[in-house]
């Protein structure tokens, strides 16, 4: 082998990724020439250098990922998904399961029908464990218990409304499914929010999407919402309302991730007024990251840091 | 090459029950999928620090890439090694923010602010030569070097390096995971070494 050959070899000998045979050539030569043989020192030292630079991961940041993912199946999960029980549905399998199964409603929902078994087999079963349920709902129903009255001869009344559910399917783009959307933008359950909001961010154009997102942007509590509007946001981000939302949210949002994206939108199609937002910006944000990446995108724009 | 215990090793140390994992989750087995996520994340959270070497990026790859997984499991249907049907995801996801940050040419780990260079990773490594100066002015100097060389590759030659070098994966596995032969891996690891060589000339 000659000296140029070898010398082409020595990064993948190094990294043991040469057949045995060429190893061999590789070695004898190496054996016999110094000046490779310093080529393959020169080569261990560059990589004893690249070692030391290796990341380290920031402590919490796996446990964080781990939250985050976990948050978002629980919240979108469209592969793995259990149907969802309602109330009803949890009350009359407590009432029909052993104790065993009981043990296995761990979620509060599950507690509350704990309870309601012992109150309600009490007043239902106690005395008279013959008497039917009148029209007790089914199971696609959800229902809310109003009132419960025992009276004297051991029966009792319970007053509820039932919301039955229903399932509908589409296209995003059908206007039924949009309605429903942007009602479900608003729901309680975090996880509805969080997919109809992912859903509705390619349809920013409408401009009560658009309102939807805003107001999903600036007040929403869980910041996996507030992502997706920011995501569903860029198309709109010359818009003066969305700006001024963006805006506020770089100054008062909880969530560093979501002000790092708030201030990509801004940046990205600067204002007047972007400078002496981001100005201010930078005096009020204690978050490292977050800051550097201000007094970067200022600099870019030749601006000054601070203001004077 | 500290991490070669780790990534490549997992998939065949734990195949059978990572196989019975991975049946278990694509049956909609929660609990499951979550001990298949424990079982890899750590190396894919330190292959996206490493690339990308910002705490947000790496978080934003790790979330889309096990969202993906987690979407399309019932997909895999084990006529790979799990690691490597999981690594063709992670990588692809970092090969994007490599091109995305080359076309905007920034993002490097230095970044400059009014008080001077700041290095992103400074406030997570621990400076071990910070008794003598010299050294540390030195290691300071090789550092900002090997950012300089490692800008200097393309995105497919960082990851190549990358996955060779930190994770301690053969080339015939990281073709295999970039879609590519092992003769082309070998053509980048070694286009890689020479161009990082070349700029770090006198440092090493």
């Amino acid at each position: 082998m000659t000296c140029d050959s070898v010398s082409k070899l020595i990064p993948l000998y190094f990294y043991g990724e040469l057949t045995p045979d060429e190893e061999d050539q590789v070695e004898q030569h190496l054996h016999g020439c110094s000046e490779c043989s310093a080529g393959m020192e020169r080569q261990r030292a560059f990589a004893a250098a690249l070692d030391q630079r290796q990341a380290e991961v920031p402590p919490m940041l796996l446990e964080d990922c781990r939250a985050d993912l976990m948050a978002a199946i629980q919240g979108g999960a469209p592969r793995l998904a259990k149907p969802a029980k309602g109330p009803w549905t949890l009350f009359l399998e407590a009432m029909g399961a052993t104790f065993t199964g009981l043990v296995r409603l761990r979620n509060p929902i599950g507690a509350l029908a704990l309870i309601a078994v012992g109150f309600f087999s009490a007043r239902l079963i106690g005395t008279n464990p013959a008497a039917p349920v009148a029209s007790s709902p089914a199971d696609d129903v959800f229902a809310t218990v109003r009132s419960v009255q025992p009276d004297s001869s051991g029966r009792v009344q319970i007053a509820f409304d039932e919301t039955r559910r229903r399932t509908v399917s589409g296209t995003p783009d059908s206007p039924n499914i949009q309605k429903l959307l942007l009602a479900a933008a608003r729901e309680d359950n975090p996880a509805v929010r969080v997919e109809s909001v992912g859903l509705l961010k390619d349809r920013a154009h409408s401009s009560e999407v658009r309102d939807i997102l805003i107001n999903a942007l600036m007040h929403d509590s869980n910041s996996g919402v507030r992502l997706r509007a920011l995501d569903g946001l860029k198309p709109l981000a010359g818009d003066a309302e969305v700006r001024k939302a963006l805006s506020d949210v770089l100054l008062s949002d909880d969530n560093p991730a979501v002000r790092m994206q708030a201030v990509d939108l801004l940046v990205a199609s600067r204002d007047g007024a972007t400078v002496g937002v981001l100005q201010d910006v930078v005096q009020k944000e204690d978050n490292n990251y977050v800051r550097l990446k201000v007094e970067k995108a200022l600099k870019d724009m030749n601006a000054s840091i601070g203001t004077f | 090459m500290a991490y070669a215990q780790d990534a490549g090793a997992v998939g065949a140390r734990l195949s059978p029950q990572v196989d019975s994992l991975i049946r278990a989750a694509q049956r909609g087995d929660q609990e499951a999928f979550e001990q298949l996520v424990r079982a890899y994340d750590q190396s894919v959270l330190r292959l996206a620090m490493n690339l990308l070497r910002s705490p947000e990026d790496a978080r934003d790859v790790y979330q889309e890439a096990f969202l993906r997984v987690y979407r399309n499991l019932h997909a895999f249907r084990f006529d790979c090694s799990f690691h490597t049907w999981l690594y063709r995801i992670v990588t692809n996801i970092c090969l994007d923010q490599l091109r995305k940050r080359k076309v905007r040419k920034e993002e490097s780990a230095v970044v400059e602010t009014s008080d001077g260079p700041i290095d992103r990773m400074e406030a997570f490594e621990e400076e071990a030569a910070q008794a003598d100066p010299e050294r540390s002015m030195w290691n300071r100097q090789l550092k900002d070097k090997i950012e300089e060389a490692l800008q200097e590759l393309t995105p497919r030659e960082r990851m190549v390096f990358e996955l060779r070098h930190y994770q301690g994966l053969r080339l015939r596995n990281i073709g295999e995971m970039l879609g590519t032969t092992e003769e082309a891996a070998k053509n980048c690891l070694f286009r890689a070494t020479q161009k990082m060589r070349s700029v770090l000339g006198d440092f090493v």
